[in-house]
């Protein structure tokens, strides 16, 4: 079992660097979306209807899925304002968790936009650990795209995995694997609940958190 | 064939007539030379606007061969040079008849087309003869080549046998028939579109299994670093290769051609050509001996039932409401310009597939809420014990379940249960279950528990009933609830036969994903949205008998 550890560890954290690339892709993009929709459903009216149920649509998604139709169903290379896009794996991914992190951001973004409105900026500030454990969130679920080939961290562990004949190796690569999780994540949630904290504790009114990321929104 | 027949019958008549004894050790080499000698016969009269092929070439001196332009060692077509196997076959045949060759690019696509129009007299491009493309042309007999495909994976992979292929992914081209055994064997099947991109999957270890045709790789295992890291691990269907002649004139020159290859077997010349070009050589190997003895080095050897390899029918049968499903399509098509294709109601064997799909679905996202419904007030109970020990350990299950990827927690499911009992449909299911179960119930069951805290505090720790908790709970565990929905198609990842995977199946054989893909989604969101509004339905019944109690 050591033995594999130099070849696998650098391959692992490689993929866990993808990892976090696609779910800073993600959230980047939920943002972009998320945030123009938040203010539209401030606006009420028609325009506030139509954002409402794009949030619902884009939060009832089964993403894996759409990570799947975006592979299968939409051309992999299309021009865009005139620009070729050419969609990778990685991208296909990025994609996917965008519709789930979209509606996350859509429903913070409004929570914190109603505490400004109200004058309480230190609650409207959670949005910002909100958005951290998303990110984390999104971490984990961009191990989804291990089932399309993305090779990140947890498509390199199965694939080395699969090379190891005794069923105890494989058990404790795995128990590996999800000790780094475990800790990695810990210590991100541990700071995003420091920083929540801190930030709890300026406001004067202390926000309602409107949704907590709830497992892995990704699938 | 009855064609072919008749031709045959004239030649024997012109062998009865005296001409048979230049070769008499050799009657079929005699045979050969007397089905051209008559065509050069007609061709002195008859050049002005001959019906016949092999007349029309003799006629004009030229051999017109379709060839692929890019296929390593079988036929490489550039500018100035053209080199390969079927190349080599191509002008060993022209030389037999004393022609000029000259090649034409074909692909898969248009070679049987150039054929039937006239463009070409041959095509000798990897066209495997199958009983459906026997319809649309004739193919030479005995055949020059027999591919199969193989699944190719790194060395180290331990592969000996089908059952190691059960519930893995092998990353196989779109639009390729033999995609159907590797589904029958269980394998989960990730599509690319070219073989090509497929060598890249490996190299890169995107795919740890691939399956394509061998004559494919030939090239490849030619190259000693791909060989010394990769090897093929299985072998099926095999797919005999032949060379195109049109149905219309082409009789004489199929004849021609049937006696040739019969030669080329028999005196090793197709061998000869295939170890040149480093192409495998077993089914040559094995058809050299076979024509080389007495019961096949005839004549008539190329009509032969026992010395001839029967092409595969790989037409699948239709559903007896697949034309009225063709008719649909063409309807949405005419009023709205967009066009549809649903192949999986249109053969039986896709619309088992979806039929099967959509059945263990259901049986999973059932499983999922009862095991996640399960685990949540098994946890939620733990977690509110007062034994600080247990409820330690319950919280470090919690915490290690809630940090990992459920990826992994799918695979690990699937390795311990597949460790105890042989893989089946059911036990992918079953793992599925368990790890869906596993992750949302955990989390469920984390919000039972801070319920009860709270009741806790607000009773100032007078006794809490556990129902008073889940009920307070509700919407956490509603919502986990379709969080588990939302993600059961995750299962597919273990080959588990659900909706995801079984259309991903049909699309491996019969190409089209637009359509289908556009389903699948469909099916999940109101999978999804099924589930929503009944959870909301038990959460008003079960808010309103807590306050009738």
């Amino acid at each position: 079992m050591i033995e594999i550890l130099p070849d696998f560890i650098p391959r692992f954290l490689t993929g866990v660097v993808l990892n976090f690339e696609i779910a800073a892709g993600s959230l980047l993009m939920g943002l972009l979306i998320g945030v123009p929709i938040a203010l539209a459903r401030l606006r009420g009216r028609s325009l506030g209807i139509v954002a409402s149920t794009a949030t619902g649509v884009m939060r009832a998604a089964p993403t894996f899925v759409v990570m799947f139709f975006l592979l299968y169903a939409v051309p992999r290379q299309f021009s865009l304002f005139g620009l070729t896009v050419f969609l990778s794996a990685p991208m296909v991914v990025v994609l996917a968790l965008t519709v789930y992190s979209a509606s996350y951001v859509a429903d913070n973004a409004l929570e914190a936009l109603q505490q400004l409105r109200r004058g309480s900026h230190h609650a409207a500030l959670l949005f910002l650990p909100n958005m951290a454990r998303a990110f984390f969130v999104l971490v984990l679920s961009s191990s989804t795209g291990a089932a399309i080939g993305v090779r990140e961290a947890i498509s390199a562990t199965l694939r080395q995995a699969e090379r190891l004949p005794k069923l105890s190796d494989r058990l404790l690569l795995f128990l590996l694997v999800m000790l780094f999780f475990v800790a990695t994540l810990q210590a991100a949630y541990a700071a995003v609940a420091w920083l929540r904290q801190a930030l709890t504790a300026r406001s004067a009114a202390p926000a309602q958190q409107t949704s907590e990321p709830q497992a892995e929104i990704g699938i | 064939m009855s064609r072919l027949l008749g031709a045959f019958c004239g030649f024997l008549l012109l062998l009865l007539g005296g001409h048979g004894t230049a070769h008499a050790a050799d009657p079929v080499g005699e045979a050969l030379d007397q089905v051209i000698a008559a065509a050069r016969a007609d061709a002195v009269g008859d050049c002005a606007a001959p019906n016949d092929r092999l007349v029309a070439i003799l006629c004009t001196g030229r051999l017109r061969v379709g060839v692929r332009r890019d296929y390593p060692q079988f036929s490489m077509l550039g500018q100035d040079e053209a080199h390969g196997f079927e190349i080599e076959i191509a002008r060993a045949i022209a030389k037999k008849l004393g022609v000029k060759v000259e090649f034409t690019g074909v692909t898969a696509a248009n070679r049987i087309p150039l054929l039937a129009e006239g463009q070409i007299d041959l095509v000798i491009a990897a066209m495997g003869h199958t009983v459906e493309r026997g319809r649309q042309i004739d193919f030479v007999r005995p055949h020059y080549f027999l591919s199969e495909t193989i699944i190719v994976g790194r060395r180290d992979l331990p592969i000996a046998g089908w059952s190691d292929v059960v519930g893995r992914t092998v990353c196989v081209t779109v639009g390729n028939f033999t995609n159907t055994e590797l589904i029958h064997r269980h394998a989960r099947l990730l599509l690319f579109e070219d073989p090509v991109q497929l060598v890249d999957q490996l190299r890169f270890e995107t795919c740890s299994l691939v399956a394509q045709d061998d004559s494919f790789f030939a090239a490849y295992f030619a190259d000693p670093d791909f060989a010394q890291h990769y090897e093929s691990k299985l072998h099926f269907s095999p797919l005999p290769w032949g060379i195109g002649v049109a149905h219309q004139g082409g009789e004489k020159l199929e004849l021609a051609l049937s006696l040739l290859s019969q030669i080329f077997h028999r005196d090793g010349v197709f061998l000869a050509m295939a170890r040149e070009n480093h192409v495998p050589t077993g089914f040559l190997e094995a058809q050299q001996k076979l024509w080389s003895t007495a019961d096949c080095d005839q004549p008539d050897g190329w009509q032969r039932p026992g010395c001839l390899m029967e092409p595969p029918n790989n037409v699948l049968a239709p559903t007896s409401f697949a034309d009225r499903v063709t008719a649909f399509e063409n309807l949405i098509h005419d009023y709205s310009g967009i066009a549809i294709s649903l192949p999986m109601l249109k053969t039986e064997d896709a619309f088992s597939l979806l039929r099967s799909g959509i059945v263990n679905s259901l049986i999973l996202v059932v499983g999922a809420l009862a095991a996640t419904v399960a685990v949540a007030f098994v946890v939620g109970a733990m977690l509110s014990v007062r034994n600080v020990v247990l409820r330690g350990a319950v919280r470090a299950l919690v915490i290690l379940v809630q940090s990992s990827p459920i990826v992994l927690l799918l695979f690990l499911a699937f390795i311990i249960t597949s460790s105890a009992v042989q893989y089946s449909a059911l036990v992918a299911l079953f793992a599925s279950i368990v790890a869906l179960g596993l992750y949302n119930g955990c989390y469920a069951g984390q919000a039972i528990a801070e319920a009860m805290a709270t009741l806790r505090l607000e009773t100032a720790g007078e006794p809490v009933h556990y129902g008073r908790a889940i009920r307070r709970s509700t919407t956490q565990i509603m919502a986990f609830l379709v969080n588990a929905t939302k993600g059961s198609a995750i299962a597919s990842m273990i080959g588990a036969p659900e909706l995801l995977n079984t259309l991903t199946d049909i699309t491996s054989f019969s190409s089209e994903r637009a359509t289908t893909y556009t389903v699948l989604l469909i099916f999940y969101s109101a999978l999804v949205g099924a589930v929503v509004w009944l959870t909301n339905l038990a959460r008003r019944a079960y808010e309103r008998r807590g306050l009738a109690a």
